[in-house]
């Protein structure tokens, strides 16, 4: 049986358990962590989740077993630091005066040499010239002197070892030990519902005695905070500050590129005890420190900015509705019977995104967007994400709504030309004149007249099946008109009626506009150079409404942002001892690899002109044979012969 | 003059270094903070220590300030010019520059295998001039895309070093650099046949990541890097991770000559063992250096000295292992073909941590995403 010091004591199984860390470590880096449980249960499913959960696999560096075995860690290497240190410092300080020419002899640098005097004293003088340490030991039939450099490099063991400790205490401090050891005792528990801060628990809360923490904080402009949230497996704590923390403001400043370049927010600070104000300016990469505890900036979000939206029916020549609303506030909408929601996400004052323009990739800053679901009565929505400004793509601007089902998908897009005076009113106003039927009537007309078919003799015929183009196009958009082309068209005659089919549909958007220029002469919205494209574009658009999962499209015509800031707040009074670790860590190593360790001895019996030098390391590098002969030169000896030389 | 330059040399290039020093400090300390003051008066004891024991060091330095001011000259200040100046266009604009080291280390690598077959000194000496022209090409394109940094809008500008792209080509150099200043000390060019394999490899993804991904645009620093903790704490990771992949390349050369494979081609076992000791060593000082500077950079930049990103968990992975591998060998005496094995796979590990991380583990390092 190992006893418990054996234990400590084995090298071996300190390894070990340094290994399985180093495993345990891995696993937390594969693993994700802190992801919420339910991630974790799609993930592995019921039956792995519970036991990932009863190893701790989802906070594995704040698990129990893991704190344990660094702690057990601490107390190996304080144990080795206990056994070795006193036969070190005997070392450091023993130059072993009393030992024999024979096992000089033996050792694997080891010369003979010619002396020239009687004593010690010129050799004394020269070696402590090159940095050694000197003794003599004078015997009845022999002469010793024996000397070493670089002992300290014994202390690199130490420095080393000790980092080990003092960075890991310095670690173990910040953990959050005290509360698994209060959670243990049922003294305190995490919270894992979503209640209001006034209902919380006693037991979920630390005060402000907690000596150390990482909590978050989030606050919208001008909102005021006086405790932190720190989140904590499935669940989380409030922790409470030593003082209220608002936000004045937050500031976004951009490169001329667009690319965000700082985030800033000026805060307030008022102290609880002295009711002290302090106003602060803190950044990334510049925290702030109040009362011991560090404030960094990590986070930003929309903090409820108003939107101001009209709301365009694409299905109807209805003309729109404005609608005020804020994000992460849900409104109601009512549509041809049904009711929906529509709830409102997120906020973006500055979207970067990468264009391609005249065949070069560049990133471009594109204004404000907006992200909605939209949701009908059965709970099914649709996400949505709206562009304010046109963006220029293939040389034209487009207004762009992306829409996906769900949160996995890729968006695609709406893209709605914008008229000639960069706003979306003149497609809007297409779409109304596409579905007033007396317009649409004109038009139809207007084509019947021009066009003296050959195919249709009868032009009730003709105009009859216009109608019904126009009928299918406006439910079912382009694919409808395919659909009946593929059903009612024999193969070989499809090619040729589609291109009617579509030059048709052209012609009656075409004559809409026409209709509309005659009446408007001065409209600013239909002056194109490139007429055709437009009318393209915008039935496309129409036909589009198919994918597109709604008939409303919603048009930001104006905003307030509001923005919130998101702070890590941070006590952390092991730091200083993590760093002192460090720099003993840096030290013992520089000594443990940079300083050689050397002894030398000489030996000159009693009546003889020649003697023993030998040299001996506990790191014989390939230069060590070539710093013992400078030495040897250095110490002026002029001929010396290599003891076993076959050994080396 | 000439005979004072071969007298005194290294306190001319200490001359040289203070008064280049200087001028930066008086033109640009507007720009600088104190601690970036500090970074540059460390740079200028640091460089001229270098040169102190390490006389073809100055020459290279020497080389690539030439370079670096040739591009700055004929830049005059807009990076149009880059598109009509001949020189600019082929030669020195950064890309170029990288482009000429990107083509010069393949060709050094064959001439090194050429010189160990044919154990001719010329060829030996030649591919060590094309690796130190590889090496100065690819320094001075980082100094100069630096440079055009800051001509793409005075506040981009920023050092090198924030990319993958950029720390690849750091990691080119500094591999060269601590090779070639063994291969000078050890009195063998053999070695560059396998050292500069990994360097070529490093080159490799380069290009791919340049041509495929279209890598080499300077994008500005996101804010979470706008810190003069980069200038210090990406460098010591590198010459970390180039001390290490050296060594894992020399391990490579031992085992070979081990398994009684080009033995009279190669230095004997006993260099190349004590070679990799020497690389790791030096690898292991920087890699510390470079962690815990990273751990202060942390404190202040996430909030915490240590998050168990997966980056930093890596980095202590690493960290232990090359640990274990030098306390085997100094504590309990351990040579030979394990720790050569050990030190290849050490290389898998830090490879792993250098880009695998960025890979296939997301975390706070994302600035390095593929």
């Amino acid at each position: 049986m190992m006893t418990f010091a054996q234990l400590l004591g084995s090298m071996r199984f300190a390894i070990s358990m340094l290994a399985f860390v180093g495993i345990a470590s891995i696993i937390g880096t594969i693993l994700k962590q802190n992801e919420p449980y339910e991630s974790y249960i799609i993930k592995f499913g019921q039956f792995w989740f519970n036991h990932f959960e009863i190893l701790n696999l989802y906070n594995v560096y704040q698990a129990i077993w893991f704190i344990a075995i660094l702690l057990f860690l601490i107390a190996s290497t304080s144990y080795c630091i206990y056994q070795n240190t006193p036969g070190f410092i005997r070392d450091i300080k023993d130059f072993n005066v009393t030992i024999q020419e024979k096992s000089l002899q033996s050792m694997k640098y080891s010369y003979h040499v010619q002396l020239s005097q009687d004593n010690f004293n010129l050799e004394e003088q020269r070696l402590k010239k090159l940095g050694f340490k000197v003794r003599c030991n004078k015997k009845t039939d022999a002469m010793i002197l024996s000397a070493k450099k670089g002992h300290f490099q014994k202390l690199g063991y130490f420095f080393t070892h000790l980092a080990i400790i003092v960075i890991s205490v310095g670690g173990l401090m910040d953990a959050n030990i005290w509360f698994i050891a209060q959670e243990r005792l049922g003294i305190k528990n995490i919270e894992s519902r979503d209640l209001p801060l006034s209902q919380i628990p006693q037991s979920s809360k630390l005060d402000e005695k907690n000596a150390a923490f990482r909590a978050n904080v989030l606050l919208t402009e001008g909102e005021i905070q006086d405790v932190a949230i720190l989140p904590l497996r499935d669940g989380y704590l409030v922790q409470d500050l030593p003082f209220r923390i608002a936000l004045k403001d937050f500031n976004i400043k951009h490169y001329s590129t667009g690319q965000p370049k700082s985030f800033e927010s000026d805060v307030i600070i008022v102290d609880k005890k002295t009711g002290q104000q302090s106003e602060h300016n803190l950044s990334v990469n510049k925290p702030l420190t109040v009362n011991g505890i560090t404030i960094y900036q990590s986070d930003f979000q929309d903090g409820g900015s108003t939107l101001d939206l009209k709301v365009w029916d694409l299905a109807s020549q209805d003309n729109f509705y404005s609608m005020r609303s804020e994000v992460f506030k849900v409104n109601e909408l009512a549509y041809q019977d049904q009711k929906f929601t529509l709830e409102f996400d997120d906020f973006r004052a500055f979207n970067v995104l990468e264009l391609e323009d005249k065949g070069k990739k560049s990133n471009k800053n594109v204004g404000p967007s907006f992200v909605y679901k939209m949701r009908n009565a059965s709970g099914q929505a649709v996400e949505y994400q709206n562009y304010q400004l046109p963006m220029k793509i293939d040389g034209y601007y487009y207004f762009m709504s992306g829409m996906r089902d769900s949160q996995q998908d890729e968006y695609k897009y709406l893209k709605i030309p914008a008229d000639s005076d960069q706003s979306v009113e003149g497609f809007m106003i297409f779409k109304n004149l596409f579905y007033s039927k007396d317009e649409i009537k004109q038009s139809i007309n207007t084509i019947v007249k021009t066009n003296q078919s050959d195919v249709f003799s009868d032009q009730a015929l003709f105009k009859k099946s216009l109608d019904d183009i126009y009928k299918t196009f406006i439910s079912k958009g382009y694919s409808g008109i395919a659909e009946i082309i593929t059903q009612n068209i024999p193969e070989d005659q499809q090619t040729a009626v589609a291109n009617t089919y579509i030059k048709i549909i052209f012609l009656m958007g075409a004559n809409l506009i026409n209709q509309y220029n005659l009446k408007f002469p001065d409209n600013p919205y239909f002056q194109f150079d490139n007429m055709n494209r437009f009318i393209q574009d915008a039935l496309n658009s129409l036909s589009d409404r198919s994918f597109y999962g709604a008939n409303i499209y919603l048009e930001l015509s104006d905003f307030q942002q509001i923005q919130a800031s998101g702070f890590q707040l941070t006590k952390a009074p092991g730091k200083p001892w993590v760093y002192l670790g460090s720099i003993f860590l840096v030290i013992g190593i520089f000594c443990m690899i940079y300083i050689q360790e050397t002894r030398l001895w000489i030996i000159k019996k009693t009546n003889q002109r020649y003697g023993t030098i030998a040299f001996a390391t506990n790191r014989d590098h390939i230069d060590y044979e070539t710093f013992t002969k400078n030495t040897i030169k250095g110490l002026g000896y002029k001929t010396y012969e290599k003891f076993n030389s076959k050994k080396s | 003059m000439r005979n004072l330059i071969q007298k005194n040399p290294n306190i001319i290039f200490s001359l040289l270094l203070i008064i280049l020093g200087s001028y930066a400090l008086f033109n640009f300390h507007n720009h600088m903070d104190i601690y970036e003051v500090g970074i540059l008066c460390g740079s200028v004891i640091g460089f001229s220590w270098l040169g102190s024991f390490w006389p073809t060091f100055k020459k290279f330095f020497i080389a690539i300030l030439l370079l670096t001011a040739a591009s700055i000259f004929l830049y005059q200040g807009s990076l149009q010019i880059a598109e009509q100046n001949f020189f600019l266009k082929y030669f020195i604009s950064s890309q170029s520059s990288v482009m000429w080291m990107s083509a010069l280390f393949p060709l050094a690598l064959i001439i090194y295998w050429i010189h160990i077959f044919s154990q001719g000194v010329f060829y030996g000496q030649l591919a060590s001039r094309l690796s130190w022209i590889a090496t100065a090409m690819g320094m001075a394109g980082l100094l100069i895309r630096w440079y055009e940094s800051y001509l793409i809008s005075p506040d981009i500008g920023y050092i090198p070093v924030s990319n993958l792209y950029e720390v690849f080509i750091l990691f080119c150099l500094i591999t060269a650099l601590i090779y070639l200043y063994y291969e000078e000390k050890m009195n063998t060019k053999k070695l560059g046949g396998f050292v500069l394999i990994i360097i070529n490899v490093a080159v490799a993804f380069l290009l791919w990541y340049h041509f495929a991904k279209d890598a080499s645009e300077i994008k500005p620093l996101v804010p979470a890097l706008q810190s003069y903790w980069m200038k210090i704490h990406v460098p010591a990771n590198f010459i970390g991770y180039g001390a290490f992949a050296m060594a894992a390349m020399i391990s490579v050369a031992y085992l070979l000559v081990d398994n009684g494979k080009f033995v009279k081609l190669l230095p004997d076992k006993t260099l190349l063992d004590d070679l990799t000791y020497k690389s790791i060593s030096v690898g292991f000082i920087f890699f510390t250096i470079a962690t815990i500077l990273g751990a202060v950079w942390a404190a202040e930049a996430w909030g915490g000295y240590w998050s168990w990103d997966p980056k930093e968990t890596w980095a202590l992975i690493v960290w232990l292992n090359y640990a274990a591998w030098l306390h085997l060998r100094l504590i309990k005496g351990l040579r030979g073909s394990v720790l050569a094995w050990w030190s290849v796979v050490g290389l898998i590990i830090t490879t792993f941590c250098f880009i695998g991380v960025n890979l296939f583990l997301s975390g706070l390092h994302s600035y390095g995403e593929l």
